[in-house]
């Protein structure tokens, strides 16, 4: 097994694969981002807040179901739904009213929103850690290249990364919403002209981004200690993602997220203690050499 | 206008009844000052904190107070930044006019604060920052440490450790202060008792990192014996978790400080990986005394949950402010400090006493294992091994030396 695969040692392909299951929750996070950003025009840093909202709803609502497997599917379907009755009231009582404003505004009320949430979670759910436990069929690991364990449940991941990608390409390109809404974000005021109706477009683009986020959450609950801040560090890594991958473009946030991904998990290959640096020295070098991200930003 | 000045003559008589109202009361009173943090994460330890006071402080109110005065307190939310919680000390002493300040669980914050209250000569009991400074080489007369802090841990984790057949150990944890300095703490402990034990290598990840696979794939590939993992907050859980779902806890065996905690453990359930190493302040079901079950039922009754260890810190906190006023028999600040030095209490962990070097509470540490109990739905820790407090914290010489520096 070991010489299959020539130069590449074991080591860095399970590197590999653990890197790549890390990327889909930063992708489906930073997707949602993105398209918000790319459409709307709204850098929202209550994004992060989502996921999180996302993640406790996964816990209440496997808690309800039994806290087992069924809960799990459930909480995967309902908890993204219930992000996304969260920012339709967002969008509806707040962000409608605020399309034309600067960025500037639009970022101060994101952020009120993001410390809102905060509140609000701790309101709801208190400030205890709460835990999803894994799915029965997904428990437990395998081994892989010489004998190096590798979650089931992040096979499960790796499946869903693809899956949500090839829906996002569908909506994007293939449903009228997805081409008036990458219409609006080259020129809104000419899609208002021929007659559609912008707003709605507006608000369902934020209901789908959002959603995204609870959608992350839910499928991060499994592997990480539902708590209070967890959208913190979430956050600033999804914009980091979208700025890399340029700001709007959701396949850039694709190759952002496996940019990030892969680097860390790599990085601690190379230099254990400073593993956590590369991810961001891969930002910078990215932003050196193309300012405006890889791909091309809709800004 | 007749009606005009009439409410303005009864609201200065109004105001006037309140100014002296609010003298006498305060005069009548002993008025505790907290600042903790009680937003965001850390909010899970101080509200164990806060509601183990309020505890002790309701049954000592009921039973007539202290010297015929009540204790009263107020608290702020310093919500983890230091500057706010330095801000709201400085309004607790000055304008308050707080006889006595307790908190916080922000190292950076208490630092700060003690800082202050050397200053202004006001006794200050901390009751969850872990750094070892605060007792330590910023240690003063009017610091009054209610905790374990990392050397301690340390150093009782390295007694217990030297004792398994491990040799060949790696160290991971959070890449922040409370982190390095837990493993530091551990390592070069256990380095001294135990000379032939070997670093073979060490992972740092951020703060909040939510997925360990990678790093622990890395460890696993090295084959140490046992991993030393300095993790705090929400990272205690989260590890947990990815060593059950990479299969680490069953091949090799690793500790974390407050691994055994219930706040660590119960979120997880039953799910919990069990053989897990670590040290802990306190369990709600042990040691198993009647004063331990009394605590505990009392705190359920009011609180209905178990007291976690935040709860006995705050609950001895108010028991040892009380003693040492009737010790004192003055409410007066330098009177309390000197009747506290050396001053031992009951408590449901047994007896535990005020050093009088350095003002560090002496209690018992307990490493243990995590294991599954029929009586639970989550892991609790077995096989417990009590290290008394005067075996595991540093000596006065070391602390008086630390200070001198």
């Amino acid at each position: 097994m070991e010489n299959l695969f020539g130069f590449i040692s074991p080591g860095i392909l399970s590197q590999i694969l653990v890197g790549l299951s890390r990327t889909v929750i930063l992708f489906i996070v930073s997707s949602g981002l993105s398209l918000i950003l790319g459409v709307l025009r709204i850098p929202n840093v209550a994004h992060g807040s989502l996921y999180m909202i996302g993640a406790f709803m996964a816990y209440s609502v496997s808690h309800l179901f039994g806290g087992g497997t069924a809960g799990f599917w459930i909480a995967l379907i309902l908890a993204p739904l219930g992000v996304a009755a969260l920012s339709f009231l967002a969008e509806r009582s707040l962000f409608q009213f605020l399309y034309e404003r600067e960025h500037l505004m639009l970022l101060l009320l994101t952020f009120a929103l993001s410390l809102v949430f905060g509140d609000l979670v701790k309101l709801v759910w208190g400030a205890e850690y709460r835990s999803v436990p894994v799915p029965f069929i997904f428990q437990g690991y395998i081994n892989l290249f010489g004998g190096l364990p590798f979650p089931i449940y992040s096979f499960f991941l790796l499946i869903m990364g693809p899956v949500i990608a090839i829906l996002l390409w569908l909506l994007t390109n293939k449903t009228k919403i997805g081409k008036i809404s990458r219409a609006a974000a080259v020129d809104r005021e000419m899609v208002g002209a021929v007659g559609i109706n912008v707003s709605w477009v507006f608000g369902i683009v934020f209901i789908i981004g959002c959603s995204l986020a609870g959608l992350g959450g839910v499928l991060v609950a499994p592997t990480v200690s539902v708590t209070l801040g967890m959208d913190h560090t979430l956050i600033m890594e999804a914009f980091l993602i979208v700025i890399m991958g340029g700001l709007g473009n959701v396949w850039g946030a694709l190759l952002g997220a496996l940019i990030f991904g892969l680097t860390q998990s790599l990085g601690i290959l190379i230099w254990p203690q400073f593993g956590i640096v590369f991810p961001y020295l891969a930002v910078v070098v990215v932003l050196i050499f193309r300012p405006t991200g890889i791909l091309r930003s809709t800004w | 206008m007749k009606w005009l000045s009439r409410i303005i003559f009864l609201s200065v008589i109004l105001l006037f009844v309140l100014c002296t109202f609010s003298i006498s009361h305060a005069a009548n009173t002993i008025k505790v000052g907290i600042v903790d943090t009680y937003t965001g994460p850390a909010t899970t330890f101080t509200n164990d904190v806060l509601d183990g006071f309020k505890l002790a402080v309701e049954r000592i109110n009921a039973g007539g107070g202290i010297l015929g005065k009540k204790i009263e307190y107020t608290f702020r939310d310093e919500k983890f930044k230091p500057d706010i919680g330095l801000a709201m000390a400085k309004e607790l002493i000055l304008k308050e006019k707080v006889d006595i300040l307790m908190g916080t669980i922000n190292s950076a914050t208490t630092l700060a604060i003690s800082d202050f209250v050397k200053k202004e000569k006001v006794p200050f009991f901390v009751t969850f920052a872990k750094s070892e400074k605060i007792v330590g080489e910023k240690g003063h007369r009017y610091i009054f440490n209610m905790n374990e802090h990392t050397e301690m841990a340390g150093r009782a984790a390295a007694i217990a450790l030297a004792k398994k057949p491990y040799v060949k150990y790696w160290i991971a944890g959070d890449d922040y202060e409370y982190g390095h300095a837990i493993a530091d703490a551990v390592w070069s402990n256990l380095k001294k008792i135990k000379p032939s034990v070997q670093k073979v290598g060490e992972t740092w990840w951020k703060v909040g990192e939510a997925d360990f696979t990678p790093y622990i794939t890395q460890i696993l590939a090295a084959k140490p014996d046992f991993i030393i993992v300095a993790t705090g907050g929400s990272g205690m859980v989260n590890f947990q978790k990815a060593a059950k779902a990479t299969g680490l806890s069953q091949k090799v065996p690793f500790y974390q400080h407050t691994a055994t905690e219930l706040s660590v453990l119960a979120p997880q359930g039953p799910n919990a990986p069990e053989g897990v190493y670590g040290t802990a302040n306190y369990f709600f079901y042990y040691p198993d005394t009647p004063e331990n079950r009394a605590f505990v039922a009392d705190f359920k009754k009011a609180y209905n949950r178990n007291p976690r260890i935040g709860a006995l810190y705050g609950y001895m906190t108010a028991q040892f402010i009380a003693a040492g006023y009737k010790k004192a028999g003055a409410i007066d600040r330098e009177k309390l400090v000197n009747a506290l030095e050396g001053m031992s209490l009951d408590s449901p962990v047994g007896n535990l006493e005020i050093r009088k070097c350095d003002h560090q509470l002496l209690i018992p540490m307990y490493f243990g294992v995590t294991k599954k109990d029929p009586k639970y739905d989550f892991l609790i820790a077995g096989n417990i091994e009590v290290i008394q407090g005067k075996d595991y914290v540093p000596s006065c010489q070391e602390v008086l030396k630390l200070r001198k520096k």
